[in-house]
Parts: C-alpha cells; sequence; structure tokens
C-alpha cells in the first residue's frame, strides 16, 4: 500500500484515512470532496493519475484539513505514531505537514518498527523536518528544487528561510557542489531528485541522470509543479518502477504535460494533471519503440 | 522496581526566544501555553544569553505567528533566534522576467505577477500548511487588493513569500507609477 500524508488547505476538514478516488479535478474520500489545488491535494491528484494508467489501486491517504496552525499536522503525526505499525505500508510519503522535529523522530522510528521498513520519501515541509532532525539518511527520497537543495547543503539551516545568501545564489552550475555538501553533512538520502530548468536525478551521491527537454520555464511558477513530480513517482514505485526509473518517468512525464498544454506562467496546476496521461503514453510509446 | 521513563517534549524544534528578565520569559510562556503551542523554559546558550539567564524554546517554523502572539499580548522579547546558524533571517530576492509575467523568488518562495494588470498568476515552491492556503486566498486577485502573507500566514514560509510578496507589490507599482 501506497500512504500519502499530507494536509489540505480546509480549517475544518477532518483526520481522514483512506483509499482516494480522482475525478474531473477533484479528489473523492469518505464522500468528502477536495479541489485539486496546490499542495498535497495535487500529488494525491497526480499519484491517482498513475495509479490509473498503471492499473494499480488507487493511493491511501491521511489527510487534515491545516491553514497553518498546525493543528491538523499534530493529528496526523498522532496518528502516524500509533498506527504505521498496524498499517504497514510498503511507501509512506509525507508532504505539507508542520515541521516538527521530535515528532517526525516519533513517526520515523515508529515506521522503521514495521515488519517491512517501508519506502519513506520525503518533500515540503516533511523534508524540512527531517533534513532539520538529522533523519535524511533513514529516507530513501527527497524530492528538493534548487533552493531547497541549497538548504539541504547548509549544514546549520533548520528551515530554508534560514539558508545561506551564497548558497541561494547557487545556480544550476553549482548543483555538483551542492549534492556534495549535503552527502557531506549527512542531510541527503539514498535518492535526491532535484527538480529544476534541468532536473537532476541522484543516487548515492552520484548524478545517475539529467532530463533537460523539453524545456518548459514556465512551470517554475506553476504552484503543484514540484507536488505532481513526488506524487507520480510514488504511484510508480508502487506499481512496481525502481525508484530512480520512476524518478526519470516522473520528471519527463512533468515536462510533457507542460508542453502539451503550452503552460504559461498563469496555467493552474490541474490543466497540468489532467494532460499527464496523454505525457505518460507519449513516454511509454517512446520507450517501446527505443526497445 | 521499574519506573516508566516520561516522554521527552517534542518542542526542541530549533528556536529560542531570548529575553531582557526572568519575568518576562515566565509570563511568555503561560501566553504561548494558553495558545496551545508547544514551548519550554530553558537556559539559553551561553553565546545566545542576553542578561537573562531563561529562555523558551520553540518551534521555529512558527516564529511569525508567536511573535505575532506574544506583540498582541505586550509581551516583551529580544529576539527570536535560531538554536544554530547564523541567526540572518533570509531577505534577499531573485527577479526572473517571462515577458508578461513576472516571478519574484525569495528563499524557497516564489510568486508571479501578469505586468500589466499586477494580478498574481501563481504561488509556488514552499512547504509549510499556510501555503496552500495562502495560494488560494491570493491568486487570481491584485496584488495590491489582497491581505498580506505576513498577516494571513502562522510559518516562515508565509514570511518568505511576505518577502516576495512586498518586493513584487514595490516592482508592480513602480511599474505603474
Amino acid at each position: 500500500m501506497l500512504l500519502i500524508c499530507g494536509t489540505i488547505p480546509i480549517a475544518n476538514f477532518p483526520l481522514t484515512m483512506g483509499a482516494v478516488a480522482f475525478a474531473g479535478d477533484e479528489l473523492f474520500i469518505n464522500e468528502q470532496k477536495i479541489p485539486c489545488t496546490q499542495g498535497t491535494a495535487a500529488l494525491v491528484s497526480a499519484a491517482c493519475v498513475v495509479a490509473d494508467y498503471c492499473q494499480i489501486a488507487p493511493p491511501h491517504v491521511l489527510l487534515a484539513g491545516d491553514i497553518g496552525n498546525g493543528q491538523g499536522s499534530r493529528a496526523i503525526y498522532d496518528y502516524l505514531k500509533k498506527n504505521i505499525g498496524r498499517l504497514s505500508p510498503n511507501i509512506l510519503l509525507m508532504h505539507y505537514i508542520l515541521p516538527v522535529m521530535g515528532l517526525m523522530k516519533k513517526v520515523v522510528a515508529a515506521a522503521e518498527k514495521c515488519a517491512e521498513k517501508p519506502v519513506l520519501i520525503a518533500d515540503a515541509s516533511s523534508m524540512y523536518a527531517a533534513k532539520a532532525a538529522g533523519l535524511a539518511p533513514r529516507f530513501d527520497i527527497f524530492t528538493p528544487d534548487l533552493s531547497e537543495m541549497a538548504f539541504l547543503a547548509d549544514p546549520d539551516a533548520v528551515h530554508p528561510a534560514y539558508i545561506s545568501r551564497h548558497l541561494f545564489n547557487s545556480e544550476i552550475l553549482q548543483v555538483p557542489e551542492l549534492i556534495a555538501a549535503a552527502c557531506q553533512n549527512k542531510n541527503a538520502p539514498r535518492l535526491l531528485i532535484i527538480k529544476g530548468a534541468v532536473d537532476h536525478i541522484v543516487e548515492d551521491g552520484r548524478v545517475i541522470a539529467t532530463i533537460r527537454e523539453p524545456d518548459i520555464p514556465a512551470l517554475e511558477a506553476i504552484g503543484g509543479t514540484g507536488d505532481t513530480i513526488s506524487g507520480m513517482i510514488s504511484a510508480l514505485i508502487d506499481a512496481g518502477v525502481t525508484a530512480s526509473e520512476a524518478a526519470i518517468t516522473a520528471t519527463k512525464a512533468n515536462r510533457l504535460a507542460g508542453q502539451i498544454i503550452s503552460a504559461k506562467p498563469a496555467t493552474k496546476i490541474r490543466e497540468i494533471i489532467a494532460a499527464l496521461p496523454m505525457a505518460l503514453k507519449n513516454i511509454l510509446k517512446k520507450e517501446k519503440k527505443n526497445d | 522496581m521499574f519506573f516508566s521513563k516520561k516522554e521527552k517534549s517534542s518542542v526542541a524544534d530549533g528556536g529560542l526566544i531570548i529575553f531582557a528578565n526572568v519575568e518576562d520569559a515566565i509570563r511568555a510562556e503561560k501566553i504561548l501555553r494558553a495558545g496551545s503551542f508547544e514551548t519550554r523554559l530553558v537556559a539559553p546558550p551561553p553565546a545566545l544569553r542576553r542578561g537573562c539567564d531563561l529562555a523558551l524554546e520553540i518551534n521555529l517554523t512558527e516564529k511569525p505567528v508567536i511573535e505575532k502572539t506574544l506583540l498582541e499580548k505586550k509581551s516583551h522579547f529580544l529576539e527570536v533566534l535560531p538554536l544554530r546558524g547564523s541567526g540572518e533571517l533570509f531577505n534577499v530576492v531573485k527577479v526572473k522576467d517571462f515577458g508578461d509575467a513576472v516571478m519574484v523568488k525569495a528563499a524557497n518562495m516564489k510568486l508571479t505577477f501578469d505586468k500589466k494588470t499586477g494580478v498574481i498568476l501563481n504561488i509556488s515552491g514552499g512547504g509549510c500548511p499556510d501555503i496552500p492556503y495562502l495560494h488560494i486566498s491570493m491568486v487570481d486577485k491584485k496584488l495590491s487588493e489582497v491581505i498580506s502573507p505576513k498577516e494571513q500566514g502562522y510559518t516562515l514560509c508565509a514570511l518568505m513569500l511576505d518577502v516576495a510578496y512586498r518586493e513584487a507589490l514595490h516592482l508592480w507599482q513602480s511599474e505603474v507609477a
């Protein structure tokens, strides 16, 4: 089972656990509707698209409403700490959850006690909490953008708001230095997917692939384009694809979806998600041709 | 006989509020606890001490909302600092021109607006739970007509979005003028 955990921006949305369905541009869980907007909703929607494409079961989600005060986030940490052993997911993806290092440590410790340790993936604030708590090597996958990569490379920063200025000024050319610093300081998991003008797939500190095409600069401006990559990776792994192959396919599909709809800075994430099935189909067709 | 080990607090989350005297520290702790913030009175490390032997440990990510809460209650504190690093909050921006639109980036946050209308087209980056909420409340509205992320948000991501927002507003107003 793939379990995706995160908050949604509806203050009174209760802690909800279960299988999720995606239709139109909305998510459906336990008779509740969630609009597909930037954040965990976009991530879950992209995971659902991949699950449907690969004809596997849809992901399970653990969601709670939180507009920033941390109440929903704390409910998620608490539920995971108590129930992760019973749920025993194959893949645990943690996303928009208020970073609380002490609680993240407890969740990771509980996950490691599962009969089989889940593939641990962190993006967004869960990645901040994991890095700040010194847990990065115990995770399998992080999906930072370039500024978040600078945060991972900074040994002292506990949040990207405190990254060193010289690291923030890093450009694509400095990515190898950022990777080396993050690995040296034990702030990187086994697999890093660095999202940017050039996507870097990094395994055990070594760049194994770079994805440059198609080049769609507007994707950087569109809220949720990082979330869709993380969601696709998790669902592809759930479908049996290796983590590194999943990363390559997901980053390519995101770019291709942007190209299909001629993405502009004003494009909304639901439009990208709507184009993902066609993007995945095109990638698979191309791969079959190359075989 | 075995005693169960008391579960350690999960507060130690990278931030410290520094006070001028013990009374201020104790009052701030009461205010924050009443507001359901997890906090703990501690002795500040010598390097961060400013005359008072008590400091409050907090979740640094919640720095903006904690400061707002203390200021509203007229609770005096000197500063909120990270336990590690330089303590300097990020305040520089990068600007990217898309032709009809401009993207302003501060740390992990990006805000893009339409050059002609000043309408916020997108907000990307970040990871704290108030960002999707701010995204919904700000996107497709004019820069000059939204409530600032600093006023609406709770976290450091919201504060970084505020840095980008203020620069975007400045750029647009300069263009209009």
